[in-house]
């Protein structure tokens, strides 16, 4: 099935992504008490092929959290670790690393953030969006960014990916925070932003 | 990811790296140092669009047609699967969006396409909730698969004993 997003719609997915991570940036600061840092927020619509070498390489082993959010519409929140950065996560956290009490406490991370950047996003659209329980899983970027895309993509060859850096002040850990809609979750969102196909002139 | 690749060079190697619930079916002509790998995304398709290897339905004729092309013959061809993981837990399903355990539906979907073509499953590395990357050494027919944070284990090769056939899972 092809599907087209025009440049106003990829601008207000952007917008809708730099919202939504700039929210859980901010909310990632108040948990740690250092300043985040957000890089440029970016709203990417690529073949399904491309998708992946865009978020990373695929057989990097990784930390991460899947965060499934129903309701209204069907998004996976992503959040990516390396290894080294989950670790000094924990540190700043006080918890072990790879622990039962670290990985819940990169579980409730990508519970905070995501549910802070759902937040945003459910009250710019009014949608009723439902973040369900994060699992945490360390394994190989392809495996875990593929299965997420087979489920959010499904039969379409376009992959919607809105996704962010945060990098936190004075230590060496970054994450990359992504936003995966499904195909429909997308025209909801765009649908709630007035953003259904009206030629630029009669806005 | 959804994507299909044949060769009779000797020297190459077809890989899919990073499955999850991706399937990497692997057909290897047994004699004649051609082989194809498709990574496979979603049973069925419901549609005749898009990239065939996706699907597995549509991914087991294509792969085999495209090895066929090359010279290899059906009745010398074995598959070798890797992938199929539940990388998300059991409740994943039912949590807010469908599909994110699509691991096990996708393998039944390939073994049943590849017992309408009529080929052998000889190896799989599939199931469980680890990531793989499976590599197809075309000169030797050799498959091979490394597990997240593994080391590579060789799955099938033209001389293994047939008592020596690996099931991982």
């Amino acid at each position: 099935m092809n599907v087209h997003y025009d440049e106003q719609q990829l601008d207000a997915l952007r917008e809708l992504a730099s919202i939504g991570s700039g929210t859980a940036a901010t909310a990632l600061a108040q948990m740690l008490g250092r300043p985040v840092e957000l890089a440029v927020p970016r709203a990417l619509a690529l073949p399904l092929a491309d998708a992946l070498d865009a978020v990373g390489e695929p057989d990097a082993m990784i930390a991460s959290v899947v965060m499934p959010v129903g309701g209204d519409a069907e998004i996976v929140v992503l959040l990516l670790f390396s290894y080294p950065g989950a670790a000094s996560l924990c540190e700043l956290l006080g918890v072990e690393p790879r622990s039962e009490l670290g990985d819940s406490a990169l579980g409730e991370i990508g519970n905070i953030l995501g549910a802070s950047a759902v937040g945003a996003l459910a009250q710019m659209t009014g949608l009723a969006l439902e973040p369900q329980p994060p699992h945490v899983v360390y394994d190989m970027l392809g495996a875990v960014v593929a299965s997420v895309l087979s489920a959010t993509a499904g039969e379409l060859d376009l992959a919607l990916v809105l996704d962010a850096e945060l990098d936190v002040e004075g230590a060496a850990c970054g994450l990359s925070f992504l936003l995966l809609p499904t195909a429909g979750g997308v025209a909801e969102l765009l649908g709630r932003l007035d953003l259904d196909p009206v030629p630029p002139t009669q806005k | 990811m959804g994507e299909l690749a044949v060769s009779a060079t000797a020297d190459d190697e077809l890989v899919s790296m990073g499955l999850g619930s991706c399937v990497g079916v692997a057909l290897v002509d047994r004699d004649g140092a051609i082989a194809g790998l498709a990574h496979v995304m979603l049973p069925t398709a419901n549609a005749a669009y898009s990239a065939p290897a996706k699907f597995a339905d549509r991914a087991v004729p294509a792969l085999l047609a495209s090895t066929e092309r090359l010279g290899a013959r059906r009745e010398r061809m074995v598959a070798v699967l890797a992938g199929g993981a539940q990388m998300f837990g059991g409740n994943a399903r039912t949590a807010g969006v469908a599909g994110l355990d699509l691991g096990a539906r996708n393998e039944a979907a390939v073994r049943t396409a590849l017992a309408e073509a009529g080929i052998p499953v000889r190896a799989a590395a599939t199931g469980g909730d680890r990531g793989r990357t499976v590599r197809v050494r075309v000169g030797e027919a050799r498959v091979s698969v490394k597990e997240a944070g593994g080391v590579e284990v060789s799955l099938w090769h033209p001389y293994i004993a047939a008592d020596d056939l690996v099931e991982i899972s």
